[in-house]
């Protein structure tokens, strides 16, 4: 829901990055997104797409890659992909923060995020 | 002094930056969290989803607690006053802060709102979330508790549907229990579901038109007996 603002402070960060560096154009963006943030990433390319006009990223690529849930148990010290649970009722899947070994509740470690992994800029 | 190196006109050239965009947010968290405990405040976050009654609830627990401790409420909406001053009426310190467009709270829209409070005339600080059960979640701001309200009049799948929130939570609140029979959502139902998603988070039961259930609210916010400065 907050794509918009997500993707200015995506575009803003490459901007300064290109300008640090003295660039002309940015043509490549690999952002990874968790795909337990709430972000979508059609909406996310969409508002890049509206916000980059007239700007060094105008013609840059946006490259998502998805980060999966990971989450880690304090009492047994696994460490793994969440939990997901089936609901019968009403056929759906769903996350869980139980522990997969001990039964325990996890803490998330990974998932959530979003972060630019690299640009690549034209000098 | 480092080695210079300049690319030539039109050279292309890959940059590594793990520039982690959601990070701004988690550390000015970080820095009102410490604030916060610097003047020996406690706060919570209330989030929840569009008229479930999160500003009822923060009426009742400011009319319970308002005796006892020194309380501030920060209330976040799109727009107007209507919640600042429903809550203003029981006397205590309230930030109405407009996020305008902006679906959610942050930690910076915090931070200013501190920047403006007198903390040290302040044991409590609640925080009402923008109405929504999806962006608050991701956004944390630097309180002691989250504590998230649905209710039964939302129909059953509300817990299920937004399962992200709930992992968030410390605390569920499922609101108008007194309307239970009349919807046929059970309570039980909801509590089970939000135990499946996030077993640690202590559900309550409440009904804020009768007042049922604010005590157990309290108590499992753990803000019944705050040390007072």
């Amino acid at each position: 829901m907050h794509e918009l603002s997500m993707a200015n402070s995506i575009i803003e960060t490459v901007l300064n990055e290109a300008k640090k560096r003295n660039a002309k154009s940015v043509l490549e963006v690999n952002l990874v997104v968790g795909k337990f943030a709430m972000l979508g990433t059609e909406q996310l390319r969409y508002c890049y797409g509206l916000l980059v006009k007239g700007t060094p990223l105008e013609k840059s690529k946006l490259r998502i890659e998805g980060e999966e849930g990971r989450v880690r148990c304090e009492a047994c010290n696994f460490e793994g992909p969440i939990h997901l649970e089936q609901e019968p009722e009403y056929h759906i899947m769903y996350p869980t923060l139980q522990c997969p070994k001990c039964g325990g509740t996890v803490e998330m470690v990974g998932g959530r995020n979003c972060f630019i992994k690299s640009v690549k800029l034209r000098a | 002094m480092a080695k210079l190196v300049k690319h030539d006109e039109g050279e292309v050239f890959d940059i590594e930056l793990e520039e982690n965009i959601l990070k701004a947010n988690e550390d000015a968290a970080a820095k009102n969290r410490e604030l916060l405990r610097k003047h020996g405040i406690k706060a919570i976050d209330i989030m929840g989803s569009i008229g479930s009654g999160k500003t009822s609830l923060i009426e009742l627990l400011v009319q319970k607690l308002k005796g006892k401790y020194r309380i501030a409420v920060f209330n976040g909406d799109l727009t107007t006053t209507i919640d600042a001053d429903r809550v203003a009426r029981h006397g205590v310190e309230v930030v109405q802060i407009n996020t305008g467009k902006e679906c959610h709270l942050d930690a910076n829209l915090i931070a200013k709102a501190l920047d403006g409070t007198n903390l040290d005339k302040l044991d409590l600080i609640i925080i009402e979330n923008v109405g929504n059960l999806i962006c608050p979640g991701e956004f944390r701001l630097g309180a002691d508790e989250r504590l998230v309200v649905i209710s039964v009049t939302e129909g059953p799948y509300m817990v299920l549907k937004h399962p992200f929130i709930f992992m968030e939570a410390d605390v569920v609140v499922i609101n108008k229990i007194d309307l239970s029979q009349a919807m046929g959502v059970e309570f039980e139902k909801l509590r089970n579901d939000v135990n499946k998603v996030n077993a640690k988070a202590k559900v309550v039961g409440t009904s804020c038109r009768t007042g049922t259930g604010i005590s157990e609210v309290v108590e499992a916010l753990q803000i019944d007996n705050l040390r007072r400065q």
